[in-house]
């Protein structure tokens, strides 16, 4: 059950660092034009390389889940998935954000698939705590 | 050691064996819940929808009927055009009690002079209209005045706190309709007057200005006398009025309709299937279970465990799993409809919109039950036969 976890945390992580990655305004080559002339990128690129970011921890503490034996270091990696799923939440709700416009791609698939995954890996986190917990306690 | 802790036990013993079964659970309650998610959701819509409009009939130019659908049900602008003395005509027709013009107007695409592209715009009359004003009366206790609009539940203000920029012309959003699902939801309605005096002014202020052809209507929206039987109306609509087409609310949105049920059929027929295979599945690998497990039963039954004891154990381990599954499934359809839903929407190319939380609460029992239901009815058979056998034999084998 606890590899299990530890995979599906892994997958969960890979899906926040690569999708966005393809789902931002700027992969489909809008950006914002400035008075000047030049173009800046929508702040839903910035979510996207904010993900990666949570992203690669995320993908370290599957691993890890997968090769922990002892009780401290599975409660603190539980703890550390939880944290990182609810900030890959965070990122397109509340802390960056992702464009104004309903229909764009960020929108319709970066935000939900970021929140989708942050959900699945906090209860992927949460289930992982609780049967380490329950096999230390048998194993004791 | 009661039933409930011997199961338990069962499923921690061989968390691949649970696993397919949860698994198997899982598909079945998450495509059952999201079938029936959708295809009510879309019909839910469509019924709301045709609410709003309020209209028994609604009379078209021919030919643009599949036009106005996708105008009303998606929220494509359409731009069409009949005579306006077509509604005297209509109105004079014995069995009308109310009939009232509207103009279909949208936006410019990705012009400064609008801050909405391409939003479909729908202009009624006052003095006639009987869908838009008894709303406007009921929650806003008024009319609406020059440069005053209402809009579709996702229509907000761009410009300050209210307003909202058409064809360089400043509106002011009084108030939001109730979400529908439709094209309803990203459209704005406003009076006649509004819509000729941001035609004047579009002249010098917009990109390019908003036409409306004079003496011209899009649609007439018909309301028939109590008891008046609809198809002989219609028929003596197109009798009296040449080039249009009057489209019942009945018959609204049939394309969408057909389409909508021949998804429906797709999908139940995938959904038999799987739920079909499930069922196999589980019943393979619950045979394989009591197989496996013939000599530590027959042990359990030479303790003393009766028959029913070791049946309810086994359907006990079903249900256990059925609801692991079941919770889990129902839990991430919930999530990825309530998430995705724009997305369903524009790839579907159907309207939708979420269930009340009593009819979801409904939708999630139901969902839960057919996984309960498919997993011990695979697991019974497995479960009566293991529970039949003959300690002694079983111990020896």
């Amino acid at each position: 059950m606890r590899k299990f976890m530890g995979g599906i945390i892994i997958v969960m992580a890979l899906v926040i660092g690569i999708l966005p990655a393809f789902t931002d305004c700027q992969s489909q080559g809008r950006s914002l034009a400035l008075a000047n002339g030049k173009t800046v990128p929508m702040k839903c690129h910035w979510t996207g390389i904010a993900s990666i970011v949570v992203a690669v921890p995320l993908g370290l503490v599957g691993i890890s889940e997968i090769f922990s034996k002892r009780k401290e270091t599975s409660n603190a990696l539980s703890i550390l998935g939880v944290t990182l799923g609810a900030f890959a939440i965070l990122l397109p709700t509340s802390l960056i954000g992702v464009c104004a416009n309903p229909d764009m791609l960020c929108n319709m698939i970066m935000k939900p698939a970021l929140i989708l995954t942050g959900s699945i890996a906090i209860a992927a986190s949460a289930v992982y705590f609780a049967s380490s917990r329950k096999n230390i306690e048998l194993s004791a | 050691m009661n039933i409930f802790h011997l199961a338990l036990k069962n499923i921690s013993g061989n968390s691949f064996r649970s696993g397919v079964v949860a698994l198997c659970a899982f598909l079945v309650a998450a495509f059952a819940l999201t079938t029936t998610l959708l295809m009510r959701g879309a019909e839910n819509s469509l019924r709301l929808a045709i609410d709003r409009l309020g209209a028994d009939i609604v009379v078209v130019p021919s030919g643009s009927e599949a036009k106005v659908e996708s105008a009303l049900l998606m929220g494509v602008p359409a731009r069409i055009w009949m005579p306006q003395n077509n509604v005297n005509i209509i109105a004079n027709l014995s069995g009308i009690e109310a009939a009232s013009p509207q103009l279909y107007l949208a936006t410019l695409t990705g012009a400064s002079c609008c801050s909405v592209s391409d939003m479909f715009m729908i202009a009624f009359d006052p003095a006639t209209d009987f869908t838009i004003q008894p709303w406007l009366k009921q929650n806003l206790g008024d009319d609406l005045r020059l440069g005053e609009v209402v809009g579709g539940s996702y229509i907000s203000a761009t410009e300050g706190d209210q307003n909202i920029r058409i064809y360089g012309y400043l509106v002011t959003l009084k108030a939001n309709l109730e979400p529908t699902g439709t094209g309803l939801d990203q459209s704005m309605f406003f009076t006649f007057t509004t819509a000729q005096d941001i035609a004047r002014k579009s002249v010098t202020q917009a990109e390019e200005p908003l036409e409306i052809p004079p003496d011209s209507i899009s649609a007439v929206l018909v309301k028939a006398q109590p008891g008046v039987d609809l198809y002989d109306l219609s028929a003596q609509i197109v009798r009296v009025v040449p080039d249009v087409t009057p489209i019942l609310s009945s018959d609204m949105f049939q394309s969408y309709r057909t389409q909508m049920t021949g998804l429906l059929k797709t999908i139940l027929v995938i959904m038999g299937i799987t739920w079909g295979l499930s069922v196999v599945l589980i019943g393979l690998v619950f045979s394989m279970a009591a197989n496996e497990r013939r000599k530590e039963l027959g042990v359990v039954r030479a303790i003393g465990a009766t028959r029913q004891f070791v049946f309810q154990s086994l359907l006990m381990e079903a249900s256990l799993l059925a609801v692991l599954g079941g919770v889990t499934g129902i839990g991430l359809a919930v999530l990825f409809v309530f998430l995705f839903k724009k997305l369903i929407v524009v790839s579907l190319g159907f309207p939708f919109l979420l269930p009340s939380p009593s009819v979801l609460i409904f939708q999630i029992f139901i969902g839960m039950l057919l996984a309960l239901f498919s997993v011990n009815l695979a697991a019974l058979f497995p479960a009566i036969r293991i529970s039949r056998q003959d300690p002694a034999v079983a111990m020896r084998e």
